[in-house]
């Protein structure tokens, strides 16, 4: 009994370990990541950078808005102070939940958490 | 058990591993509450915690569960010593299998998905009136969850409508925290985004004891001109029959949702059942019973919401005045660290 526990403990400071050395290596490859070039049609329309792209955030955010309050507003008001990342995790239930549709998520998910 | 506690170590820190990978956190979200009821003399008081877990892995597959805990503080006649029981469980622990948008399989533990009421707005945070509606056993009798698999979906047939499906089937079970009952059936809704306004029908086959059918309608309308909230269902058994309708006012144009008037909603619902044949097991009132309720929402600021009703039931074994109050506060936190804004 007294091996088997050693065991098992054994194989969780190794998983802890192993997840450790992924978090820390996860970290390092992202620092380590080039800064992604801006997109011709970024630079060329309207001689502005990244004004096209803006446009297009705006009018996406617009949308979400728009499907946020047809779909989740139904129920609830905007939740307060989301990270993208919590806010994917979330609409991903809502998404199964509240009958959502993968567009709808998408665009939802660009208002919330933009 | 060592072995269990092992492989729930390993499960969690591979769902981590996999949540950093794919640029999401896992969150439990949910709500925490005090909730006050004197219904006929007898008051009860009720500190719940119902948190509520989300923890996608990769696109398509997604662990979610609720669970429910909450201390009953029963005064029975208004005086005298208060007996205090707990109950605490999961209302549902499901695996989903996100397809695409139109289908979704769901398997374990899930919400019987009949009419609205159970599905959607029975959460503390969500419900405008405390208590639930007398009609809400019909179709959902002896747990509100079902135990087996789910299909589900919405589809896009039109620019101006969405249809939504669930299709699903329940194994009987007896344990504590899994217990549900032999039944099949499924829900139907369309729902038109650009005016806010849902139909749907429900079906429900009771496939142990006493066979017998449930059906089901529902109707949910928030019209975007008014900040009106109209909900209503009917519901038909073998045993009986009645409907609820709901309307709330969100005073919001008073200066803004967020001034000190335009917090408040005013909720008003009435409700009928109409009982065909009794029997012990369905939790339906004994005999023909109305009700109406009136009540208040106020909404604080950091999602903590306060409400308060009042209710008169009219029944031929004895009328009653029913009174609620309570707060609640939504939260939600990333359980992985960097998670959060």
């Amino acid at each position: 009994m007294r091996m088997v526990r050693i065991k098992v403990l054994s194989l969780c400071a190794l998983a802890a370990f192993l997840y450790c050395v992924a978090q820390v290596h996860g970290q390092s490859a992202q620092s380590a990541a080039p800064a992604q070039p801006m997109s011709s049609e970024q630079t060329t329309q309207s001689g502005k950078p990244g004004s096209s792209a803006a446009a297009s955030k705006q009018a996406s955010a617009s949308q979400g808005e728009k499907r946020f309050e047809a779909q989740c507003g139904r129920c609830h008001v905007p939740p307060e102070d989301l990270s993208p990342r919590e806010a994917r995790a979330v609409l991903r239930q809502m998404r199964v939940r509240a009958m959502i549709s993968a567009e709808d998520e998408r665009l939802i998910l660009k208002y919330i958490a933009p | 058990m060592l072995y269990r506690i092992f492989l729930g170590v390993l499960l969690v820190l591979c769902a981590g591993e996999a949540a950093q990978a794919q640029d999401y956190v896992p969150v439990i979200s949910g709500a925490v509450g005090f909730l006050s009821t004197t219904s006929g003399g007898t008051h009860v008081n009720e500190p719940i915690i119902v948190p509520v877990l989300s923890a996608p892995i990769g696109d398509h597959i997604l662990i979610e569960a609720r669970g429910g805990f909450e201390e009953f503080f029963v005064q029975p006649n208004g005086t005298g010593p208060t007996s205090r029981q707990f109950f605490g469980g999961l209302d549902y622990a499901q695996v989903d299998v996100i397809v695409n948008s139109w289908l979704t399989l769901v398997g374990g533990k899930f919400i019987t998905p009949f009419g609205i009421y159970n599905e959607r707005l029975l959460p503390i945070w969500i419900h405008n009136l405390q208590n639930a509606p007398i009609i809400f056993t019909i179709g959902t009798r002896n747990s509100s969850e079902s135990l087996g698999g789910m299909a589900r979906g919405v589809f896009t047939p039109a620019k101006d409508l969405q249809v939504n499906y669930t299709a699903y089937y329940s194994t009987t079970n007896q344990s504590a925290n899994w217990g549900a009952a032999r039944t099949a059936g499924g829900r139907v809704g369309f729902f038109l985004p650009e005016q806010r306004f849902e139909v749907g029908v429900s079906y429900q086959r009771y496939l142990q004891d006493t066979h017998m059918n449930s059906f089901g309608a529902y109707l949910s309308w928030q019209p975007y001109s008014a900040p009106l909230d109209f909900k209503g269902e009917f519901a038909h058994s073998l045993n009986g029959y009645g409907y609820w309708a709901e309307a709330a006012y969100r005073l919001s144009r008073f200066r803004g949702p967020d001034s000190l008037v335009g917090r408040l909603q005013p909720v008003v619902r009435v409700q009928q059942f109409v009982r065909k044949q009794f029997t012990f097991e369905d939790a339906l009132p004994g005999a023909n019973t109305q009700e109406a309720d009136l009540g208040v929402d106020y909404y604080l600021p950091h999602e903590i919401r306060f409400n308060a009703d009042y209710g008169r039931q009219f029944s031929s074994q004895g009328n009653e005045n029913i009174w609620d109050v309570g707060i609640t506060y939504r939260f939600m936190l990333p359980l992985w660290p960097g998670g959060h804004r």
